[in-house]
């Protein structure tokens, strides 16, 4: 099997209890088509990470996809108010909210990345979240006190929504990158859904934009508007209605039409 | 106040924290910062041409051709000047760069702590917040920290948050009614919208305060400019809802 595959396929990549990086930032560049496909396949147990998230987390408790989420913020902006499945499942105990700063789910990631078993962090004053992470004593100081740290997190797979792709998934992200290339670095495997499959030339054309490496890109599945109902820039902004209609979701049955009407 | 006022809570509050940016080097906004967008807007359209605008897409001094009403839009990173991402302005603050931030707290207690975590019985979580964002970070690293809070009631204002998600060099507390400075250990009252009374401020703030004078008003310069920016009143979004 090549790396061209469908959103089933890749979909079928992801085994229950896989910890996932999601690309993208609130409505911005969200891999939305993949999370719906998370949830038609039923996937259980997962854990997902991001610094600030709404529609893909939200998405992923209703349909009990998810037993822990880490992130910094989980919430819609004032448009549609708050993420309601998010905080029902964390309210009545389904889904575990490891809380974080945006800023130490990047030192978890970059921690990953390098390759390293922790990062040394800034302080972040006196917060319950502090309390979550270790202290070293600085092997380079003078006395001059406790360093704070954060552990790496190692995700399974960065899944990622970009605008350009080459079949081999070295690909291209234009505009605001948020996490994604840290997630890239920190995760084992890459997933990418793409606007558009493009030939590598096209890649090469823009080569110093491509930040995206194919080599560990394990899928690469092309879905124009596949960060409905969030956005992608410049091709398109996110779907106020469509972001609407999805928070009238009450039950199961809904949320069946939902995935079946919204496929990809 | 019996007299018809020609501006709305959301007007006063834009400007007053415009007004604040006035010998700002730079000032971070982050998700959900609909009025903290127009306040960086206006100062630079008004007071410091010069003052750096950060926010989460990245890009440095947006010229956002319309007010959008998420604040992590693509009009957020419109013709920027450079890129600078959410990490490496968390960095930034690490390094002590960051001169002013705009937070936000669902709860916020006399000494200008802030929750925005959750509420729990001691054992379990009963009401699920957002979460705190880059706040705890950027509230104990920043050197001015202004809160804003659409919302003045003794469920905000209380004597003690029960989650402390940051704390820090909190500067200014603007909120629908009134203007806290933090002097010392403790947030004080240093001015009033117009629209209010200090009895009225004194039934809605869980911790003891002071009177007080009035706000400055906006002004019709101040106020030409935002309406002719956001025709649509994307800024009134915070009071909605």
């Amino acid at each position: 099997m090549g790396k061209v595959n469908t959103l089933e396929q890749a979909g079928a990549l992801v085994n229950d209890r896989d910890r996932l990086a999601m690309g993208g930032l609130l409505l911005q560049r969200i891999p939305g088509a993949f999370t719906r496909e998370l949830a038609r396949q039923g996937k259980r147990g997962l854990k997902v990470m991001k610094t600030a998230a709404n529609y893909d987390f939200d998405l992923l408790c209703l349909a009990g996809c998810v037993d822990e989420i880490a992130a910094g913020f989980v919430s819609f902006e004032a448009e549609f108010g708050f993420a309601p499945n998010f905080r029902r499942s964390v309210q009545e105990g389904r889904v575990k909210f490891d809380e974080n700063s945006c800023y130490t789910v990047i030192a978890a990631l970059r921690a990953a990345a390098y390759g390293v078993p922790f990062m040394p962090i800034a302080n972040l004053g006196e917060s319950y979240l502090a309390s979550k992470f270790k202290t070293v004593n600085n092997p380079y100081g003078n006395g001059d006190g406790d360093v704070l740290t954060v552990p790496a997190i190692y995700p399974d797979w960065a899944v990622l929504h970009v605008q350009k792709s080459d079949e081999d998934g070295n690909a291209i992200i234009y505009g605001p990158v948020f996490e994604d290339l840290i997630m890239a670095r920190a995760a084992k495997k890459i997933i990418l859904t793409t606007e558009k499959i493009v030939p590598l030339t096209e890649i090469q054309e823009d080569i110093d934009l491509a930040a995206i490496p194919g080599f560990k890109v394990e899928a690469v599945v092309e879905i124009p508007n596949g960060a409905f109902p969030g956005a992608c820039q410049p091709n398109y902004d996110y779907s106020p209605e469509s972001v609407e209609e999805y928070l009238t979701i009450k039950d199961n049955g809904a949320l069946a039409e939902y995935l079946e009407k919204n496929n990809p | 106040m019996s007299e018809e006022l020609n501006y709305s809570k959301a007007d006063i509050m834009v400007v007053t924290m415009a007004r604040l940016l006035k010998d700002a080097e730079n000032a971070f906004m982050g998700v959900a910062s609909n009025l903290p967008f127009f306040a960086i807007w206006l100062a630079k359209e008004l007071y410091n041409p010069n003052l750096v605008w950060l926010n989460i897409p990245g890009r440095v001094n947006p010229s956002p051709s319309y007010a959008p009403k998420s604040t992590v839009h693509a009009q957020l990173s419109h013709k920027g000047t450079a890129s600078v991402t959410l990490a490496e302005i968390f960095d930034m603050s690490a390094r002590g760069e960051l001169d002013v931030a705009f937070l936000s707290g669902i709860q916020i207690d006399f000494q200008g702590y802030f929750n925005l975590s959750h509420i729990s019985d001691g054992t379990r979580i009963m009401v699920q917040f957002p979460g705190g964002a880059g706040s705890a970070l950027i509230c104990a690293n920043s050197r001015r920290v202004i809160l804003w809070r659409t919302r003045h009631d003794k469920r905000t204002f209380n004597e003690k948050c029960q989650v402390v998600t940051a704390s820090g060099n909190v500067y200014k507390v603007v909120t629908s009614d009134v203007v806290f400075k933090k002097d010392g250990p403790t947030l004080q009252l240093e001015s009033i919208h117009p629209h209010t009374t200090f009895e009225e401020v004194v039934e809605n703030t869980g911790f003891p305060i002071s009177p007080a004078p009035f706000t400055p008003e906006p002004t019709n310069e101040e106020l030409g400019l935002l309406r002719e920016f956001d025709p649509e009143n994307v800024r009134e979004i915070e009071f909605l809802g």
